[in-house]
């Protein structure tokens, strides 16, 4: 073993005593020795046996561990970790908005807290006795004498070492020859070489080198760019046996992946491609250029252009400033044009005649009833008041709070009594609920084409209510309306 | 297989009378400190038997067919399972919860027997421990290969991303689980090693050859056995056992969160930690019998494992194996009294719908065969505890089966309601684990001391001390000491 380099101080100078080593066959014979050793005043000993002795301790004089209140250290330090681990990940750092449940520590961070105090106190109990045990230690005197390999099977021996205070060869010798021992021995100085081989060295430097290849190999590709495809040293979902749209396949006798409409059938929601109650307009009533360009706008999903400009250009609609709304009896009658009388809206010239020109529908294709009119109320308060206001001015409370914080980004809502919207038809205004408008977003995933058309029909009559004069009011609801200091706008009979 | 062989068996000695005033022996055949050792030590010096080879040779091909079947999942994905819509959690989940209710024996016997003073723990502990960190090895197999991209389970632990960003939800009992299981495995694991140490000692002392020796010794951490040591060392065992016995308690009840958390009818209930504990413990106890019946008559452990240590075993498993039985009447009874028709529905839906068999299965094995264990000869019988205990593992199995799958695949709306059929790659797999398993077991008993050694000889010296003391009280004069309850240590 130790043919590289046997160390000079070995070869040269005898090995050293450690200490007295007494050995017993029973526990009893032990326990007697070890009170008799320490009544004699001796500190460093210590006694190795099989199992645990009951009585040891007080026998040898072993003082009571520290390893509890470690441990309870260690426990504590582990709910803290956990308490903020959890508290900073959930609660700071990342917060999970779920049910609107509370971030940080909660009745749920109890299971995580509980399980990191136990395996913090668990390892620091384990750890912590090997600690205080000084272990591992493979290196040992006691280990030279080959009776001692019975220390851990039926063999009880008591030990006093050489560095006690009171410490004399011959008086330990004589005292521990006293308390009849089955044999007893001088411990010397484990004399085995304290270096390893160089082969065991050189193995594991091979081995700590050939561990960092990969993190190299990692933190070089981390640093470095390639123009080559990346490894798929796991392929994730990266191929998937399946076809996608402009690929070939052999399946089919045409080559193309995608599939033709099956010639006779119809798929789910084309009919309401053509159908006017859909649409808001009639496209069989188009130009056929106009359809085709109704058809790109709606494929690119861009706004229908030219009209609209004047809104954005002119944004200073009386919107969030707007002052409490004129009495219907205030408004001037020339403003009042009947709900469903307008000329069909005439497209702007701006974009030299990009925009469709739609054949919008001049009549609600739904009844005109009381219960139309609260649907369209209920839906209207629900999804428009917000911003265009519950009297149409385009008041409303996100409007109001854009305004008071000077947002330069927003675009106030368009007043739904402004003279270009009173002249919509009705299949305009439901053409931009339908599909949006501006910085209006679409409405038709909220509201079924039925709620967008009784929509309308509850902005119509707002926008009636606006320009009516007390002649439109039955004679017998006219006193209510004269005695009411400020007449709510959104009722209309 | 065993018999019932006092007759014939000069090792198998009847201790399980109890007689008054008297203080049963724990260990049979006037054991010394010495013969303890030698008994068990030569499980692990001797060439190890015939049937040990065979049972080696067909455990490990299937656990290599498992971890083929593993390479197989990562490559191909996991539909090569039968989980499809609804029953997305099958048998992955259902072999998890499975093994981890296996793995709780080990730590409850060291853990809580210890607190409880029960010393005749001291026999079966080691081997039970190995078996909990083993059956919890199988059980952390599942959930890792069923998250899918198996190479991503690492995504489970909170560690600072580099691509995410984010941190684990905490708030989700399968964060909880994690944790769960993480702490249970360690902390088990470093029990079952600390336990180990003053034996690997042992092992060591005993080496012939240098390389065992030198093996041994790193091992063991150059364990003298001294007393200054074992004040400390029995500190920390101690305080280990105070950790780990509500750690055991806590592991099952959060895998019991992963249903009860969710709102399906069937698992949406409190009762479910104190049933899934009682669970676990009924199938550890179980799965401890049905690997030490044979163990000890190989190894020729029947002084040590007495039938003492099987009666009590099967007592315990007889009381949690009624607690599963009241548990699932409770279930039943809560499904009545809610009056909630999702819970009633789903209920009348396990006794009696498409997977009655399943549910008669889990009722036949869990909660009848068991009761066999009130009589005294089924509690004693070799062969009749041992089949019992296979009949408790698979009714344990089933009755997670049916927890599982029957909720999920009949839930509140009709409309989604399938049946689940398992496949090839579900069987394979499933057996493969139990493959793994028993590989590492018996490599267990071929390495490493499969009986706690110095607990052992503790407990003789403590029942002779014991002994001892009560002759004193009853003024009986023994001409010296070591006489008592059949025991002697060397003189």
């Amino acid at each position: 073993m130790s043919e590289h380099k046997p160390t000079k101080n070995i070869e040269s100078r005898p090995p050293k005593a450690c200490g007295w080593m007494a050995e017993f066959t029973n526990e009893h014979d032990l326990l007697e020795a070890a009170k008799k050793v320490r009544d004699a005043g001796y500190t460093k000993t210590d006694a190795f046996t099989p199992f645990p002795v009951h009585g040891i301790d007080h026998a040898l004089g072993i003082k009571p561990t520290i390893l509890p209140f470690i441990v309870l250290c260690a426990g504590l330090t582990g709910l803290c970790t956990a308490l903020l681990m959890q508290w900073w990940m959930n609660g700071v750092d990342y917060r999970y908005i779920i049910s609107g449940k509370p971030f940080g520590i909660t009745p749920a961070s109890i299971p995580v807290s509980f399980e990191l105090t136990i395996l913090f106190s668990a390892f620091t109990s384990v750890l912590g006795m090997l600690a205080l045990n000084g272990l591992p230690k493979f290196s040992n005197p006691v280990f030279t004498n080959p009776k001692f390999d019975r220390a851990t099977n039926d063999r009880f021996f008591l030990y006093v070492d050489s560095a006690d205070k009171y410490y004399n060869r011959d008086s330990v010798r004589e005292l521990l020859g006293s308390v009849h021992p089955t044999s007893l021995d001088e411990v010397m100085e484990d004399s085995s070489p304290a270096h390893l081989p160089r082969a065991i060295w050189l193995g594991a430097l091979l081995l700590v080198l050939a561990g960092l290849i990969p993190a190299a190999i990692v933190l070089n590709m981390r640093a470095s760019y390639s123009d080559l495809p990346r490894w798929h040293v796991f392929f994730d979902m990266d191929f998937q046996p399946k076809k996608k749209p402009q690929q070939t396949t052999t399946i089919f006798a045409d080559g193309r992946s995608m599939r033709p409409q099956v010639p006779g059938t119809i798929a789910k929601g084309q009919l309401e491609e053509q159908d006017p109650f859909y649409l808001g307009h009639d496209p069989l009533k188009m130009s056929l250029a106009d359809y085709r360009r109704a058809v790109f706008v709606s494929a690119t999903d861009q706004d229908p252009p030219a009209e609209e400009k004047p809104a954005d250009q002119k944004p200073v609609e009386p919107g969030a400033t707007a002052p409490v709304a004129p009495t219907p009896a205030a408004s001037t009658p020339a403003a009042s044009t009947p709900a469903v009388q307008g000329a069909p809206a005439a497209p702007a010239a701006g974009d030299g005649g990009q925009a469709p020109k739609y054949a919008w529908l001049e009549k609600l294709p739904i009844e005109v009833t009381e219960d139309h009119m609260n649907l369209g109320k209920v839906k209207y308060e629900t999804y428009c008041a917000a911003c265009h206001g519950y009297s149409g001015f385009g008041d409303g409370l996100v409007a109001k709070r854009a305004a008071s914080l000077l947002q330069d980004t927003w675009t106030p809502p368009t007043s739904l009594h402004a003279d270009r919207v009173q002249k919509q038809p009705v299949g305009q205004i439901f053409h931009t609920i339908s599909k949006g408008q501006g910085k209006m977003a679409s409405y038709a995933s909220s509201l079924s084409a039925k709620e967008r058309w009784a929509v309308v029909l509850y902005v119509k009559a707002l926008q009636r209510s606006r320009n009516a004069n007390i002649d439109d009011v039955p004679v017998e609801q006219r006193s209510s309306l004269t005695t009411a200091a400020v007449p709510n706008g959104a009722e209309s009979k | 297989m065993a018999t019932i062989a006092s007759s014939y068996n000069p090792r198998e000695i009847d201790n399980t009378e109890d007689i008054p005033g008297r203080r049963a022996p724990l260990v049979t055949g006037n054991q010394t400190y010495s013969s303890v050792t030698e008994m068990v030590c030569r499980v692990a010096e001797d060439p190890q038997p015939k049937i040990w080879w065979l049972l080696f040779g067909f455990s490990s091909l299937t656990a290599a067919m498992f971890l083929t079947l593993i390479a197989f999942l990562i490559c191909k994905g996991v539909g090569i399972w039968g989980n499809m819509n609804p029953v997305f959690w099958a048998w992955p989940i259902v072999n998890f919860v499975f093994w981890v209710g296996i793995g709780h024996a080990g730590t409850l016997i060291s853990a809580i027997l210890f607190l409880f003073r029960q010393n005749w723990r001291t026999s079966i502990n080691r081997a039970a421990e190995a078996m909990t960190i083993f059956a919890v090895i199988c059980a952390a197999i599942y959930p890792g290969i069923h998250v899918g991209r198996a190479w991503l389970a690492f995504w489970l632990l909170p560690y600072p991303s580099l691509n995410l960003w984010m941190w684990p939800q905490f708030r989700s009992p399968l964060l909880w689980d994690v944790f769960a299981v993480g702490t249970y495995a360690s902390t088990s694991l470093v029990f079952w090693y600390m336990g180990m140490i003053p034996d690997i000692a042992t092992y060591r002392d005993r080496s012939k050859t240098p390389f065992r020796r030198a093996v041994y010794s790193l091992l063991c951490l150059g364990w003298t056995g001294s007393s200054r040591h074992w004040m400390v060392y029995e500190k920390a065992y101690t305080l280990l056992a105070a950790l780990a016995a509500p750690l055991v308690l806590s592991v099952h009840t959060v895998v019991s969160f992963d249903f009860a958390v969710s709102q399906l009818p069937g698992w949406h209930t409190t009762i479910f930690p104190p049933y899934f504990v009682a669970g676990a413990i009924f199938s550890g106890f179980a799965m401890v019998v049905t690997l030490l019946v044979p163990m000890r008559k190989i190894y020729k452990l029947e002084n040590l494992i007495t039938l003492r240590h099987l009666d009590n075993m099967n007592k315990i498993i007889l009381a949690t194996g009624s607690l599963v039985g009241l548990a699932y009447g409770t279930e039943f009874f809560m499904a009545w009294y809610s009056q909630n028709q999702y819970e009633s529905f789903t209920f009348i839906n396990r006794a009696f719908g498409p997977y009655w068999w399943a549910y008669w299965i889990m009722v036949t094995c869990n909660v009848i065969s068991p009761q066999l264990f009130w009589f005294k000869w089924f509690r004693t019988n070799l062969v009749a505890m041992w089949i019992v205990s296979i009949f408790v593992n698979i009714g344990m199995w089933f009755e997670r089966f049916v927890i599982t799958v029957t909720s999920l695949s009949r839930d509140f709306l009709p409309s989604s309601w399938g049946y689940f059929r398992p496949t090839m790659f579900d069987g394979l797999m499933f057996f493969g684990s139990f493959g793994v398993f028993m590989t590492l077991f018996l490599l267990f008993c071929k390495f490493l001391p499969t009986i706690a050694i110095s607990e052992v000889k503790g407990t003789i010296a403590a029942a002779e001390h014991a002994d001892h003391a009560q002759a004193e009280l009853l003024g009986e004069t023994h001409g010296g000491h070591g006489h008592g309850g059949g025991h002697a240590h060397g003189h």
